[in-house]
């Protein structure tokens, strides 16, 4: 069985995806978070004959191919119309560095 | 094989006893190589270099919601490519992941690259200095895996704060990125691969591995294996980045692991005690300076791109694709010293040239049935065209027909190397052909009947320079050249010289 999810690896993780997660929410994400790890523990207890394949993926088909040729792109204003913030040449941002 | 490292403490007398012959630097290098499609990785916006900003992006590579991505079919076979030209195991089965992480420039909040079944295996390059600054070695790959290349930012410089643009042109242009193992020993070791593997890309033609556009790049992991007091430590590695030529590279990586020697003889800190820094190259001040690190930067979370299918690989496409590749530069190094005499030197300063280089040499070699004169040629007056003019072959004004013609007459004694050079001269400054040139120069043939005269008059009118080579001044006939090509250019010193010695019977 898998170790519960502490706060501290809940804390961890909203920082990794940059989510904002309040204080008072986060032992109960922490434990729904350990429901999930627990469900896919049980599955790990399944017994495979030895002949199964290891599974990569949740689509079986292969190959989904494109030959290399140009499509037309979108037009710049209208991408750029998407931006929070743009200049008409470039997407703008807060300072990075 | 993994070594084990201790972590002991030395005291400062102990740490600087250490000489540098106890010291070796350990170097492993990530290249990413642009490969050479017309359109992006996963969807059909162009590649191209230049254009203006967000002017080759759609739904997919600035990654919208519901856009799917479909994977570029020549973008897999430039890899197989690379990867049979690498030595690398080819993957019948390959799939691509997520590597999440925030960053303006990348759209999506991830980089579609590839983690536990990259494309290519492992493989190896060998290396060899050209002028013996280091023994022959075999650096052997960990892997190569197909990515998408992240946009480009723009941040102010001003220092006033001003917001970071952002061009996501190049956002899903296909990466190749090759990694080797720590298998470098010195900085003229990775100069020494980085050269050879760009040479690879270019001969087999998947990148052209152009610097300036970002079409090849690459990174270094360094650090130091220390012996001391009986035992083997090793320093913290550092990553380096934005070594944007290979001579930046070398000196980043030199500069750096003396950095390192001198920072451990300082606090005696070992790969125990610190974790791995990222720092980068600063080509003005020619030193390594620490990089902001990412906060858990390390942590990707990498995990199967549900958007993406897997793909297999057939024994028949690789054949195919094998079939392809041709002669690889050492190859090509191999056939021009074993075929063709070549110094191993020098045919290494030939095939570094390209693969135009090579052939026009080769079209010279074989028409003029002198390979050791062919070299020379092509070797001194033809690279250093090359050299001082920035063209590539495809501008040399000289064809390799014309230049076979041209060999031909030096080869049968119709031309001396000196006039022959002069006719070569004429030829690229006047655009015509060697007959033409001769016919300018005034040079024509001359018979054995005016060589015969032409010495008959040197002789006589020189009798100091004949007593000195009657009395064994073999040199002594070198002044009598100089006059004949004064009165006649057009006769072949080699000739006269032995038409002289033959008639005053010396």
């Amino acid at each position: 069985m898998s170790e519960p999810i502490d706060r501290k690896t809940v804390e961890s993780v909203a920082r990794l995806a940059r989510i904002d997660l309040p204080e008072d929410q986060i032992d109960d994400t922490a434990s729904k978070l350990g429901d999930v790890l627990t469900y896919i523990g049980q599955l790990e207890q399944v017994e495979l004959p030895d002949d199964v394949e290891p599974f990569f993926g949740a689509i079986e088909s292969v190959n989904a191919i494109r030959p290399d040729q140009l499509t037309d792109s979108v037009d710049r204003e209208q991408i750029l119309s998407n931006a929070p913030d743009a200049d008409g040449e470039f997407y703008q941002v807060p300072p990075v560095l | 094989m993994s070594e084990t490292f201790t972590s002991p403490q030395f005291d400062q007398a102990t740490r600087d006893a250490v000489s540098n012959d106890d010291v070796t630097v350990i170097i492993g290098l990530e290249v990413h190589v642009q490969l050479d499609t017309e359109s992006k990785l996963f969807c059909g916006c162009s590649t191209e270099f230049g254009a203006p900003p967000n002017t080759q992006t759609c739904a997919v590579c600035t990654g919208m919601p519901g856009s799917l991505p479909v994977i570029n079919e020549r973008a897999l076979q430039l890899s197989i490519k690379t990867g049979l030209a690498l030595n690398c195991e080819i993957a019948r089965y390959t799939k691509w992941d997520r590597k999440n992480y925030f960053y303006p420039d990348l759209p999506k909040g991830y980089q579609i690259s590839q983690f536990d079944k990259p494309i290519c295996g492992q493989g190896y390059l060998d290396i060899t200095a050209p002028k013996g600054e280091f023994e022959p070695r075999r650096v052997e790959l960990e892997r190569a895996h197909l990515e998408e290349d992240a946009g480009k930012s723009m941040h102010d410089e001003s220092q006033r704060g001003g917001n970071s643009k952002i061009d996501l042109n190049r956002t899903g242009t296909p990466l190749l990125e090759i990694v080797t193992k720590p298998d470098m020993r010195s900085p003229a070791e990775a100069r020494a691969f980085l050269t050879e593997l760009k040479l690879i890309l270019t001969y087999i033609g998947v990148s052209d591995c152009n610097m300036q556009h970002g079409n090849l790049r690459c990174d270094g992991n360094v650090n130091l294996h220390i012996k001391v007091g009986g035992e083997k430590i090793a320093t913290p590695i550092v990553e380096i980045k934005n070594m944007n030529s290979f001579r930046a590279a070398e000196r980043a990586l030199g500069y750096e692991a003396g950095r390192q020697l001198k920072l451990w003889k300082q606090n005696g800190k070992t790969i125990a005690d610190a974790p791995k820094q990222t720092r980068g190259w600063n080509d003005a001040d020619q030193v390594t300076t620490p990089q902001r690190e990412k906060e858990e930067s390390a942590d990707y979370r990498y995990f199967p791109d549900p958007d993406l299918i897997a793909v297999t690989i057939e024994e028949s496409e690789i054949e195919s694709i094998k079939k392809e590749i041709g002669r690889l530069p050492a190859q090509w190094r191999e056939l021009l010293i074993k075929e063709h005499g070549l110094k191993p030197y020098d045919a290494g300063v030939m095939v570094g040239q390209g693969a135009e280089v090579v052939e026009y040499f080769l079209v010279v070699a074989q028409g003029c049935g002198n390979s050791k004169m062919a070299s020379n040629w092509v070797g001194q007056e033809v690279l250093r065209f090359l050299n001082e003019s920035g063209e590539a072959i495809d501008a040399y004004p000289v064809s390799a027909d014309q230049m076979t013609e041209l060999l031909t007459k030096v080869n049968a004694g119709e031309l001396d190397q000196t006039r022959a050079k002069e006719v070569l001269q004429e030829m690229i400054d006047s655009k015509i052909e060697v007959q033409a040139a001769m016919d300018k120069l005034g040079i024509k043939a001359v018979d054995n009947s005016e060589i015969e005269s032409l010495c008959r008059q040197l002789i006589d009118e020189n009798p100091d320079v004949i007593q000195q080579i009657k009395d064994g001044n073999g040199k002594a006939v070198g002044a009598l050249i100089g006059k004949s090509r004064k009165l006649n250019p057009n006769a072949n010193p080699g000739l006269v010289k032995d038409t002289i010695l033959k008639m005053i019977g010396a």
